[in-house]
């Protein structure tokens, strides 16, 4: 080993250097890119289903980031507005409460056409929301919660209406798993309408960010995934890994749970589905109800079915919160 | 302590892994209590900043140590150091493959 083995062993401490340098530099910036996207405005509002709502600013549990949403009354059929049983809308990832990619608005104005009052609300970093990390329902669940304690504590909208008497949620997609993770913790929650939900963020996150295209990057190999969500957790406190339904959905029974996925989701795989819903049947006083939606891809359940969807969530909606008690 | 020439660089690595190891139990500690750090350019700029200072940082040592030390023993330590700088990107890839 003479001057030429110093020099091969020089060129790879400075080339080993200089990738590990690149490979930390360039996670960082994929992480970053990851868990902030700039919000999505909002176009419409119920009042263009000839709903009336107020615009409430919902602060979330624990940290009180003040989330804007709308609070709609339920339409009676005599056409009188009720507030009794109140379902907490929670949209997917990088959208808003409108969210027109899955007619999540449409949604809400059908569930309260049907009686169910409905809060929905940007989670944090999305729509009028603050800027806040993505975290994949990590710290999402916590705004559901606050959405739970506004109701049950917070300043009526429509004092004349009184407070909600029963409290059920329905989530898509991420919202999906976030009221999940939110469910388990708030028994609050009496009934839960979960749509396309993950069982596990990790794996899809893992599976997904090879897929995506970044700026100055672009598309990103798959060698960065885990150092990005490893970053993620290290410069923004997000930690991605342990944003998994599937850990806590069974603390969900016995109240009544409603899973809906399309058949032909290829975002949020059906073995996701079959997972969340093997885990929410193990406890024996489990009350679940499964929907496979044929020929439907990711969150497009409403969107494709329409009135039969409606019909499904508003009669869930009806058993599960008329037999459920005063704990609202 | 004297450290010897030819373990500086090793030192030196270790030393920063620690360093950014306590920095980053602190942010996560600031983390906790203020919800999440919302500045993110701020947060990334001062990494990447980070990161290239330690890697100046490391690459002066070893250039100093590599310069007054051509002893075998030293580009054993160097080779070692070589490979405790690779290994985190080379179990990394043989585990995720780039696509």
């Amino acid at each position: 080993m003479g001057m030429v083995g110093r020099r091969v062993v020089a060129g790879l401490l400075i080339l080993s250097g200089l990738l590990t340098l690149g490979y930390l530099g360039i996670s960082s910036y994929i992480a970053e890119q990851l868990v902030y996207e700039t919000p999505k405005p909002i176009v419409s509002t119920p009042a263009n289903l000839g709903l009336r709502f107020a615009s409430v600013t919902v602060p979330s549990r624990d940290d009180h980031i003040s989330l804007k949403g709308w609070f709609i009354p339920g339409v009676l059929p005599d056409g009188r507005l009720t507030v009794e049983r109140m379902i907490i809308v929670v949209h997917g990832t990088r959208t808003n409460r409108e969210s027109p990619g899955d007619h999540l608005l449409q949604l809400t104005g059908a569930l309260a056409h049907n009686g169910l009052g409905v809060l929905s609300f940007d989670m944090r970093g999305m729509g009028e929301s603050p800027p806040a990390p993505l975290s994949m329902g990590n710290l999402e669940q916590r705004d559901v919660l606050g959405a739970v304690d506004f109701l049950r504590t917070g300043t009526p909208p429509f004092p004349e209406l009184g407070r909600p008497r029963v409290i059920g949620g329905l989530g898509i997609s991420m919202g999906a798993a976030t009221l999940l993770l939110a469910a388990a913790r708030e028994p609050a929650i009496q009934a839960v309408v979960s749509d396309s939900a993950y069982a596990d963020a990790a794996p899809l996150l893992e599976r997904e960010i090879p897929k995506r295209s970044v700026a100055v990057v672009g598309r990103i190999p798959g060698a960065f995934a885990p150092s990005a969500l490893a970053m993620a957790r290290i410069l923004y406190g997000v930690d991605l890994f342990d944003a998994r339904p599937i850990g806590s959905i069974a603390k969900i029974a016995p109240r009544p749970l409603l899973l809906i996925h399309g058949a032909a989701d290829d975002y949020v795989p059906v073995s996701n589905f079959q997972q969340l819903a093997a885990a929410a049947t193990s406890p024996a006083k489990a009350r679940v109800t499964t929907w496979l939606v044929p020929k439907t891809r990711h969150a497009q359940a409403f969107k494709n079915t329409g009135a039969v969807y409606v019909a499904r969530v508003t009669a869930f909606f009806d058993a599960a919160l008329a037999s459920a008690g005063t704990g609202a | 302590m004297n450290v010897p020439r030819a373990l500086q660089p090793l030192v030196a690595l270790i030393g920063l892994a620690i360093l950014l190891l306590a920095l980053t139990t602190i942010a996560e500690a600031v983390s906790a209590r203020a919800g999440f750090l919302v500045e993110r350019q701020i947060v990334l700029l001062v990494w990447l900043a980070g990161l290239v200072l330690a890697g100046a940082v490391f690459a002066w040592i070893a250039r100093r140590s590599w310069r007054r030390d051509d002893s075998p023993s030293s580009l054993w330590l160097m080779t070692l150091t070589m490979l405790a700088l690779a290994s985190p990107l080379a179990l990394t890839l043989l585990q995720h493959p780039a696509h």
